[in-house]
């Protein structure tokens, strides 16, 4: 609540006369900004001279001390809350009390971000951004992989999306700046179209009782959210170079921001461009990437009781997809499985992309204001405005591979409204409505009957959210209505080709309950109910035609009903001693009329040869497992994590297990602080290891091979920091796959044509300024 | 600020009141509907036709194949055509194989012949494309004859599609009688 009110705090200055030495003091209490309780062992850095910084104790005090006159800035971080940088100018000892937001945690939604271990592991440094910046040749997806209950569903090295708790796609809403991400979310192989730069931290909300974002959203919600803009008045900024020694691949990031009067504002750019990346024995020939993305964020009071702010950001990339995974027949299929090195397998490295390869453009604007009615209620507008144009291309005869054969072009209307009110001292009220428009046309420059058919959805939804605090306790509860109009236009299969139009409406609701007690400073246990429909999407209602990748004929149903997803969530966060941290989390889904594809009895005959049909199909099913996160930081010289989670999922109504389900895996780090140097400081030498398990449940024939056997992979990391003048620089080196293992994962969809990437060599340079 | 939020709801409804626009029939000029495999015996003979057709692609309606028998100790000269009679006049997309000869190849896999189907014709490199063939009966009898094409295969091959890759444009398979 009231994230963006940024309070600097109580200035209790008192000038002192030897104020040119070195030994003034900053000293304080951090506080939660909502309640004012005090945030016990929230980490402070100067950012000028990170050797100097405290840990506040038990009742959020903290002094810093030996400091020299000056202006500073101070990172002040805290886990599960919104890191700030607030500036001080020194001239003899300062009193200021600091508060923190917490981040948009409501209590249903179980909120684990991206960083929360390493956060912890490496007090030192923002939440979310060091990750994101050091694995900034990544996607998105693949940053969140850390996170304990969240894998990555990949085609190849270059496109990933999220699973949480074993639902991804239209189960997964991505929010980008509170905007839920409009691209083709249908597609396995259609990434989130967002530069993970942009986010100050990613956070992933597990669980369906995400009601203030999408109804759709009933495996859980991805937030990126970008930070604010400090209210520093110099110019500040921040270059990154990443290079990856896999791929020769290069990327750059740069930003720039200040708090002018008229407004503040940030600029940021990234570039990527990557070749051909390895697998241990040969090349994944045609796997390089090409990515250009601007953003630019404004931010203004008006007052002290109007704030907006506008953003606006560009994703383009061009993706390239292995040759060998291109085929066109079943006979293709079995010929590509099974072999040595893919087909067109080439001898060398190249940064040439080819067909198959996907051209992707999103922009995504956003104005949103916020008027504070008073002390207590607060109404927001945001209005959002995306396109995302999709280009795929094929291998085609005739020169034909120029032209794409999927083109598509998304519009998306948001128009939100929130009220939200702090009706008692301790209790809020948040009311909400949504409308979202989104046209979907297919580009006629295909050549080709489109997959997906023309489609114009409207939805209109609106929620309450209820939260109190009754001394250990926190209730809450919520329920939210969607409608749903959507309207098909669809191209019959017949010769000659007709138009058909086809009509749906949709009413689905949501409810969730829950109640979260805290037993001591060190212990909270939540319990978390959640009742939720997620109506079918176009794809699932319409698609039609050859999947290449997959190698099957794809059918809608038009009659599918919307899915019943009841969740039940309980999580233990337990600071057990100031050193150990541990965060123990289970859950179990029944989803009934849970939608899936369904590989039908009989063969079609094309003049292609025979393929077999895959047809939309609803079922009754049930997903459970546990996450368990376990972290140790004394902030000393040892730190570790480690990372635990398996789920299950089951098909009741057929007694099979679902497909594509994640396999228990098992992820540790353990990292040495050395003591800073002179120079050299915040130094750490890591080692990371993460075990897959064989994915065991699957019953023969329900895909084209059994899932790839049990793998390991060992990872090294080093890095520093050192300063010139005003510059702090942060080196960062990590090998991923570091003995070169070869392996194949299930949740890549590539898995039947080649092996994953070796060794990886990743450097990194950072600097901010 | 609340007085906006309604007008900009309603003009959602209104819009939502639209139809959407009817899409652009793409011009499927890549598809290929039919196959014939015309076999003409050497010295005089009945002509053999082998025909697949799917006039409407995948989907809609299964194809049709048409076939008739092959005399027995004979020589065929066989020449293929592809087309897309989905288009009028139907389009000629063995023109198109033949232009790109180095990145085709047609296959031929049989069960009831004589001998191998033999290539009777080449690309740019010398290479086999199959769109001229020998084929020679032998002894009556009944079995398969499946032809494949190829697109980007690896050429030369050892004239088996396990061999050349590449990725599918065509397989068909007809049943066979020679009497």
């Amino acid at each position: 609540m009231r994230n963006y009110i940024l309070l600097i705090g109580f200035l209790l200055v008192s000038r002192l006369l030897w104020a040119q030495e070195c030994n003034l003091t900053v000293s304080g209490r951090v506080l939660d900004k909502s309640d004012r309780t005090p945030l016990s062992f929230a980490t402070l850095i100067i950012q000028e001279d990170k050797s100097k910084g405290a840990i506040a104790d038990i009742h959020g005090n903290f002094t810093i001390g030996g400091l020299c006159p000056g202006e500073y800035h101070i990172e002040i971080t805290f886990i599960g809350y919104e890191t700030s940088f607030e500036f001080v100018e020194l001239e003899g000892d300062l009193r200021v009390d600091f508060q923190l937001g917490e981040y948009n945690e409501l209590l249903n939604e179980i909120v684990v971000h991206g960083e929360k271990d390493d956060k912890s592991t490496e007090v030192h440094h923002a939440v979310g951004q060091d990750k994101i910046r050091s694995e900034g040749n990544k996607n998105l997806a693949d940053v969140l992989e850390s996170v304990a209950g969240v894998s990555v569903l990949k085609t190849g090295s270059g496109i990933s999306k999220p699973i949480i708790h074993g639902l991804y796609g239209n189960r997964v809403t991505i929010l980008n700046n509170g905007l839920v991400q409009a691209g083709q979310q249908w597609g396995n192989d259609h990434a989130p179209e967002i530069d993970p730069f942009v986010a100050d931290h990613i956070s992933v909300v597990k669980g369906a009782g995400s009601l203030q974002y999408n109804s759709s959203a009933i495996g859980g919600v991805v937030m990126v959210d970008p930070y604010r803009i400090s209210t520093d008045p110099h110019l500040h900024g921040r270059a990154t170079y990443v290079f990856q020694s896999n791929g020769l691949g290069h990327t750059v990031n740069t930003q720039v921001e200040r708090a002018d009067t008229w407004a503040s504002w940030r600029l940021a750019g990234t570039i990527k461009f990557m070749g051909d990346t390895k697998a241990p024995n040969y090349f994944l020939t045609n796997t390089g990437r090409r990515e250009a993305n601007f953003s630019a964020q404004l931010e203004r009071n008006f007052g002290s009781k109007w704030f907006a702010t506008a953003y606006y950001s560009m994703f383009n990339t061009n993706i390239a997809i292995l040759r060998g995974s291109h085929i066109s027949s079943l006979t293709d299929l079995r010929e590509a499985i099974g072999r040595d090195e893919p087909f067109y397998t080439k001898n060398h490295f190249s940064y040439e992309i080819t067909q198959p390869n996907q051209k992707v453009n999103h922009h995504l604007a956003k104005l949103e204001t916020e008027y504070f009615i008073d002390e207590f209620q607060m109404l927001r507008l945001r209005l959002g405005y995306q396109v995302d144009n999709r280009r795929e291309f094929d291998v085609r005869r005739s020169g034909r591979s120029e032209k794409p054969a999927l083109s598509l072009s998304l519009t998306s209307l948001n128009v939100d409204a929130t009220y939200d009110w702090d009706y008692a001292p301790d209790a809020n009220l948040k009311l909400g409505i949504q409308s979202t428009i989104i046209d979907n046309t297919n580009v006629p420059e295909t050549g080709i009957l489109p997959l997906i058919p023309d489609y114009l959805s409207v939805n209109l939804a609106g929620f309450a959210i209820w939260q109190k605090i009754k001394r250990d306790w926190l209730f809450e509860a919520g329920a939210r209505y969607d409608f749903r109009d959507l309207e098909v236009v669809a191209i019959t299969r017949t010769a000659p080709r007709e138009i058909e139009r086809h009509y749906h409406k949709f009413y689905n609701y949501g409810v969730n309950g829950g109640a979260k007690h805290s037993f001591s400073n060190n212990l909270d246990l939540s319990l978390n109910l959640s009742v939720a429909q997620r109506a079918p999407e176009v794809n699932e209602l319409y698609s039609y035609g050859l999947h290449q990748g997959v190698s099957g004929i794809e059918e809608g149903s038009p009659d599918l009903v919307p899915e019943q997803s009841i969740k039940g969530i309980i999580s233990a966060d337990w600071h057990i001693t100031r050193d150990w941290y541990l965060q123990g989390l289970a859950y179990y889904q029944n989803i009934d009329d849970y939608i899936y594809l369904e590989p039908q009895d009989t063969f079609r005959l094309t003049i292609r040869g025979a393929f077999p049909v895959f047809k939309y199909k609803q079922t009754n099913a049930r997903i459970y497992g546990t996450d368990l996160t376990l972290v140790y930081d004394a902030n000393k010289f040892v730190s570790g994590n480690f990372v635990y989670a398996i789920v299950r999922g089951w098909d009741k109504t057929n007694s099979l297990p679902l497909i594509y389900m994640v396999p228990d895996n098992l992820k540790a780090q353990l990292a040495i602080h050395p003591k800073d140097g002179r120079t050299f400081r915040e130094n750490e030498i890591g080692l990371t290891g993460q075990y897959v398990f064989e994915q065991t449940r699957y019953v023969e024939g329900q895909d084209f091979l059994p899932p790839p056997e049990a793998y390991f992979l060992l990872g090294v990391n080093a890095k520093t920091g050192f300063r010139l003048g005003e510059t702090h620089f942060d080196l960062n080196l990590r090998v991923e796959n570091a003995l070169n293992t070869t392996y194949r994962d299930y949740l890549n969809r590539l898995r039947y044509f080649a092996d994953e990437m070796g060794i990886n060599a990743i450097l990194s340079l950072n600097l901010t300024f | 600020m609340k007085k906006y939020i309604f007008p900009i709801l309603l003009s959602a409804v209104i819009f939502a009141a639209c139809d959407k626009e009817d899409p652009v029939v793409p011009n499927e000029e890549e598809l290929i509907t039919t196959l014939t495999y015309t076999l003409t015996p050497d010295g005089g003979g009945d002509v053999v036709i082998l025909k697949f057709t799917d006039l409407d692609g995948d989907g809609g309606n299964p194809p049709e194949i048409e076939t008739s028998p092959l005399a027995i100790n004979t020589v065929y000269e066989g020449v293929i055509k592809v087309e897309n009679e989905l288009e009028t006049p139907p389009e000629n997309i063995t023109e198109e194989v033949e232009e790109e000869g180095a990145e085709h190849q047609f296959f031929f896999i049989e069960d009831i012949l004589k001998s191998d189907v033999m290539y009777d014709d080449e690309d740019v490199n010398g290479n086999p494309i199959g769109i001229e063939t020998i084929v020679e009966t032998g002894a009556a009898g009944t079995g398969t004859l499946t032809i494949i094409l190829r697109h980007e295969p690896k050429k030369p091959n050892d004239g088996t599609p396990e061999d050349a890759g590449g990725e599918t444009d065509i397989e068909v398979t007809f049943d066979i009688t020679v009497e």
